[in-house]
C-alpha cells in the first residue's frame, strides 16, 4: 500500500512531463497558433479594387478556383521581403489565382508599392478598414491563405513567405 | 394650472440635466463594460498582454469593434464567440467550458478526489 502513496505522485508527474516534452518536440510555436478558420468556408467579403472603385469582387467570385490570398500593405516591411516571391507563383502556377488585399493603406501609397515593387496580383482589393482581415483573422502582416476549389481555407501562414515555406509547404498543396 | 416662465425654465433645465447624466451614464457603462471584456482577450500580437492593456494596432481594432458590438446590443457571449470564430479560442485567457476542454477543467478536481482518496485511506490506516 505505501508503495501506492510514493509512485501515484511519481507516475502523475511523469505523465505531465511526457504531454510537455511531446508539445515542446512537436515544433509548435504557441505564439503562432493555428488558424481557426483552417478547413473552413471563407469567410464572405466585398472588396473593390485599387485601381478602380466600381470593379468588386465578392466571395462567390473565387468559388471554383483555386486562390492564394495575400494580405498586404505599402508600411509593411516584412510584406516587401516575401512581395518577389509571388512573381514565382504567378510564373510557375499561372492558373492560380492570386488575390491581394491592401490592409489599411492609403490608395495613393499603395499604388505607388505596387507600381515600384511590380503588381503579381490578378485582382487587389481594397481593405482600408480592416473589415476584410478581421473576417479572415488576421492579426499582423503579411499573412497569406490557400483557398481550394470548394471555397475552404487550406493552408494560412502568418508572417513574409519563404521559398522553404513555399516549396515545402505551399506547392505541395497546389 | 398654468406653469410660470420661472419653473417652465427650470423644469427644462432638469429635464436637460437629466438626460446628459443619462447618456453620460450609459457611455461610461459601455466603456466599463468594454474594460472588463478586453481584460479577458488575449492580444495576439504582443507577450502575454490583454487586448484592453496593450496598445497595439490589432488590439485597438479589437476595442473598437466590441464596443460597437455593445452598443449594438450584442452580448459578451455573443462577441466572444464571434472573435473565437475568427482568431480561435487562443485570444481568450480563459478556455471555453467545452467538450474540448474537459480534461482541462476536470483535472485539477480529479487530482483533488486522488487526493482526498489517498488522504482517507491514510488517515483510516493511522486510526487502526
Amino acid at each position: 500500500m505505501n508503495r501506492i502513496f510514493v509512485l501515484t505522485p511519481l507516475i502523475v508527474l511523469l505523465i505531465i512531463c511526457i504531454f510537455s516534452l511531446a508539445y515542446l518536440l512537436s515544433g509548435k510555436d504557441p505564439n503562432k497558433p493555428p488558424s481557426a478558420l483552417l478547413n473552413k468556408d471563407v469567410p464572405i467579403f466585398e472588396s473593390s479594387s485599387l485601381y478602380n472603385e466600381k470593379d468588386i469582387i465578392k466571395t462567390k467570385d473565387i468559388k471554383n478556383k483555386k486562390t492564394l490570398i495575400n494580405f498586404f500593405a505599402s508600411w509593411c516591411s516584412p510584406c516587401k521581403i516575401e512581395h518577389p516571391l509571388f512573381f514565382e507563383i504567378r510564373k510557375k502556377y499561372p492558373e492560380l489565382y492570386l488575390l491581394g488585399f491592401n490592409h489599411k493603406d492609403p490608395t495613393s501609397d499603395a499604388k505607388k508599392y505596387l507600381k515600384d515593387d511590380g503588381n503579381p496580383y490578378d485582382f487587389v482589393g481594397v481593405d482600408s478598414d480592416g473589415l476584410i482581415a478581421l473576417e479572415f483573422g488576421v492579426f499582423g502582416l503579411p499573412e497569406t491563405y490557400l483557398i481550394n476549389e470548394d471555397g475552404k481555407i487550406i493552408y494560412k501562414y502568418m508572417g513574409p513567405i519563404t521559398m522553404d515555406i513555399l516549396k515545402n509547404e505551399i506547392e505541395p498543396l497546389l | 394650472m398654468k406653469l410660470s416662465r420661472f419653473y417652465k425654465f427650470l423644469y427644462i433645465i432638469i429635464l436637460s440635466f437629466v438626460f446628459f447624466t443619462l447618456k453620460i451614464f450609459a457611455v461610461e457603462n459601455i466603456d466599463e463594460r468594454v474594460k472588463k471584456l478586453t481584460l479577458e482577450l488575449r492580444c495576439m500580437t504582443c507577450q502575454n498582454q490583454s487586448i484592453y492593456d496593450s496598445d497595439a494596432e490589432f488590439s485597438n481594432d479589437i476595442k473598437k469593434i466590441v464596443k460597437n458590438k455593445l452598443k449594438a446590443g450584442e452580448s459578451e457571449r455573443d462577441i466572444k464567440k464571434f472573435l473565437v470564430e475568427r482568431y480561435g479560442e487562443y485570444i481568450l485567457f480563459r478556455p471555453l467550458m467545452n467538450y474540448n476542454n474537459i480534461f482541462l477543467w476536470s483535472f485539477p478536481f480529479i487530482l483533488l478526489i486522488i487526493g482526498l482518496f489517498f488522504v482517507l485511506i491514510k488517515s483510516k490506516r493511522n486510526k487502526v
